[in-house]
């Protein structure tokens, strides 16, 4: 671009010299960064300007970008049908929409953000910086709430970034609604294809591809009744970027009907009330419901009945209390009705239906093959009394029958064996702690810092709070299992579905998104390696304000892989001091509070003296607790 | 089946015999570098407190140097379903007799004295917090 002189002197030419002008204007007048000083020209500068021929003012705002369109009088369209797609979120629930913009939706984007009275609000345009951090926000927040967001992504390329996490949804029977942008007249026809839900119809549910502006509002309304009718899953809408630009004219939203949630009937009801009132012993083994309600219907049932539960809690999110009195092994182990709730029940279970039962799809020719059943024999745990519906929508008619058979004699024989197994259920939680601490003291003074250090400590700061713990435990310890109190739906989200790295983050994202309206905070303790895939999601939490502490498990490893390699070479006789190779961040060491501070979200750290823990959580839970996200990096044990 | 035992008791009495107990030929200062290179801390912490804890000689295996050798090479379960659950073997080939007693050295230098639970108040009050029935 620059040339010289026959004389040597550097010649300028016209478009670079009147963009530099135009740059150093600008410069000066850009909010928040740093101001250009004026600087007279050098001799070489007021030579070409002297030569170049004047502009008019016209043109002078054209080459620096800033020519003003004619303006509107009338717009073409009036309403827009990306509109009414709005609308149809909005009616349906969907709080927010998470994405990284694209070239394929401008038209549902702008409606996002503009449309209707309230615009940006329900939804609430949420911006990632990957597809599949958008995808596990949505998959976070399901688990939460029980309840899908919109993942907006565009054509081919915003699928495939966000096929891992629609993967790891689909095997976390999460609802999650992604919506591809598809643009065929563009002149880029490697970001779209004839079906372009076809690369995920493997781990996907259900999808469409509308080809007219009211079957996508149909569509839309199809995804929602699909992704949260169990079997609960990742479901997907392709929406053509004309249709989202075109008059919508008279075209109105249709009229939402609720999905129908497969029941048990009356007379299974009545069976399974008949054997929970006669039963001296009953109880309930508890897996994870769909939604709160769940809980609630299973908390009514066993108070009712005065069983014992076995509580999925501290495994992931939907569960029965973990502290509630009932929680325990009661006090008689001898069970004589056990009904399993999403869980297997030696008398009886009411569990599913299971993703398997979804014929329809093509499972097997997309490519991927289809999930496999695990290698390892799994034990048939299935009850005598088997029943394929979804537990959650049966428990209000199992409650309904247990309640009408329930006699005053049955009602005071469930008081006495509620008293028996409330002082029971105390006495072992309180035994099982005393036990549990002190395995936990040891290596409390450690540096490194103990991971049982880390979360006995975080607990004291949080345990007054509403708090969700966001992020699988099994590599950081599993101390909130015994240490912590689960006991509300979203108190633990359990683990990545897909056992695949990369997705804490934005789940947690994802979570403290429905945190954020509901005065709750977000606690993730995240693994270094799964932090390293996805690290936009930071950015994300600062920019929209979430309320998400993240606590580094800096372990500088992938110690699992570490410890596998180990093993093998072991058994193969050599060098198994070079198994850091490839599992370790060492040279250099990573810091992850400068890489949160480049982001703009506040942290600390490498914290690596135990006796600095204490005051760092309390900073993050504090800053938390204002509204704003935390990042403390704590150097642990490896486990 | 009593011969076995027999036989076995009197290897240990002799190797208690010939090495006084906890103590062994290896530098702990080379034996520190080895415990990191060959990642003993993966599943025993950096200072013997871990997944499996080995501080203050936890383990059964750390009664004597030469023990503690017979247990690194004779690791029969070369195939388990989760060898990350599991104490990989280690043959002469892959851990010299030289770096395991080293190792050996190190490990006995791991002495864990943490406070007690009512002198911790985050793991004290857990146990109080259980006893009054916080919770539902």
């Amino acid at each position: 671009m620059t040339k010289k002189t026959d004389d040597g002197k550097p010649q300028i030419s016209r478009r670079v010299f009147l963009g530099s002008g135009a740059a150093a204007g600008a410069a000066s007048v850009l909010p928040g960064g740093s101001v250009v000083e004026a600087q007279e020209p050098s001799a070489t500068v007021a030579a070409a300007q002297a030569k170049a021929q004047p502009l008019s003012p016209e043109q002078m705002a054209r080459e620096v970008g800033a020519a003003v369109p004619p303006s509107v009088v009338e717009p073409a369209v009036k309403r827009p049908g990306s509109d009414l797609m709005v609308q149809v979120l909005r009616d349906l629930g969907i709080e927010f929409v998470v994405s990284n913009p694209g070239s394929t939706f401008e038209g549902l984007q702008e409606s996002i953000v503009n449309y209707g009275d309230t615009p940006n609000v329900m939804p609430e345009f949420i911006t990632a910086l990957h597809e599949e951090s958008a995808v596990d926000m949505c998959h976070g927040y399901a688990r939460s709430e029980g309840k899908p967001l919109c993942a907006l992504v565009s054509g081919t390329i915003g699928l495939q970034h966000a096929s891992m996490a629609i993967y790891q949804a689909f095997l976390g029977r999460s609802p999650v609604i992604v919506l591809i942008g598809r643009e065929d007249l563009g002149r880029r026809q490697q970001h779209t294809a004839d079906d372009i839900a076809g690369m995920v119809r493997s781990y996907t549910k259900w999808d469409a591809k509308p080809e007219t502006l009211e079957d996508t509002l149909d569509a839309l309304q199809e995804a929602y009744r699909q992704a949260t009718t169990p079997p609960c899953a990742p479901v997907v809408v392709v929406l053509d970027a004309e249709i989202q630009k075109q008059e919508a004219g008279d075209l109105q939203v249709p009229e939402y009907h609720p999905p129908v949630i497969p029941t048990i009937g009356p007379a299974d009801a009545g069976r399974i009330a008949e054997g929970l009132v006669a039963a001296q012993n009953p109880r309930l083994n508890v897996g994870r419901f769909r939604t709160p309600a769940g809980i609630r219907h299973a908390v009514e049932l066993a108070e009712l009945v005065g069983a014992s539960v076995d509580t999925r809690a501290t495994s992931g999110p939907m569960s029965f209390p973990q502290t509630h009195h009932l929680t325990g092994p009661g006090a008689d182990e001898n069970y004589d009705y056990v009904l399993g709730l999403e869980q297997p029940g030696a008398q009886a279970s009411i569990n599913g239906p299971h993703l398997r039962t979804i014929d329809d799809r093509d499972l097997i020719g997309i490519g991927f093959g289809n999930i496999r059943p695990p290698v390892i024999p799994q034990r048939d745990s299935s009850g005598a009394f088997d029943i394929v519906a979804d537990a959650e929508a049966s428990l209000p008619l199992v409650i309904d029958a247990a309640r009408k058979k329930l006699d005053d004699a049955a009602r005071k024989a469930v008081a006495a064996r509620t008293t028996k197994n409330r002082r029971t259920n105390h006495d072992t939680r309180v035994a099982m702690l005393r036990e549990a601490v002190e395995v936990k003291r040891a290596g409390w003074e450690g540096s490194p810092i103990s991971t049982a250090r880390l979360y006995a400590e975080l607990w004291s700061l949080i345990k007054d709070h509403d708090w969700c713990l966001s992020s699988g435990t099994i590599f950081s310890g599993f101390h909130n299992v015994q240490l912590w109190n689960h006991d509300r739906p979203y108190s633990y989200l359990g683990m990545y579905p897909a056992a695949a790295l990369g997705y804490c983050l934005g789940s947690s994202a994802g979570a403290a998104l429905a945190a954020r309206a509901r005065d709750r905070i977000v606690i993730n303790i995240q693994g270094d390696g799964d932090f390293n895939y996805a690290p936009g999601s930071i950015w994300t939490a600062a920019h929209h304000k979430l309320p998400m502490l993240t606590i580094m498990h800096n372990n500088r490893g992938y110690h699992m892989e570490l410890m596998y390699l180990q093993h093998l070479a072991g058994v193969r006789g050599r060098g198994t001091d070079r198994m850091h190779i490839g599992t370790t961040f060492r040279d250099p060491y990573i810091s992850y509070a400068k890489i949160a501070e480049g982001y703009g979200m506040k942290s600390e750290g490498p914290v690596s003296d135990p006796n600095e823990l204490y005051a760092a959580l309390e900073r993050g839970v504090k800053t938390v607790l204002g509204g704003e996200p935390y990042l403390i990096d704590v150097l642990t044990q490896p486990r | 089946m009593m011969r076995k035992l027999t036989l076995l008791t009197g290897t240990i009495a002799f190797v208690a015999a010939s090495i006084a107990i906890g103590q062994g030929t290896g530098d702990a200062e080379r034996g520190k570098q080895a415990y990191y290179d060959y990642a003993c801390y993966g599943c025993h912490g950096y200072q013997g407190i871990g997944r499996r804890n080995i501080a203050n000689r936890a383990s059964g295996v750390l009664v004597t140097e030469d023990v503690f050798l017979i247990y690194l090479r004779a690791r029969g379960e070369q195939n388990p379903d989760f060898s990350t659950q599991t104490m990989p073997h280690y043959p002469e080939s892959s851990l010299s007799d030289e770096d395991a007693r080293h190792i050996y050295a190190y490990i006995m230098t791991f002495v864990d004295e943490p406070p007690a639970v009512e002198d911790i108040p985050a793991l004290q009050d857990i146990v109080d917090d259980a006893e009054k029935g916080s919770g539902q």
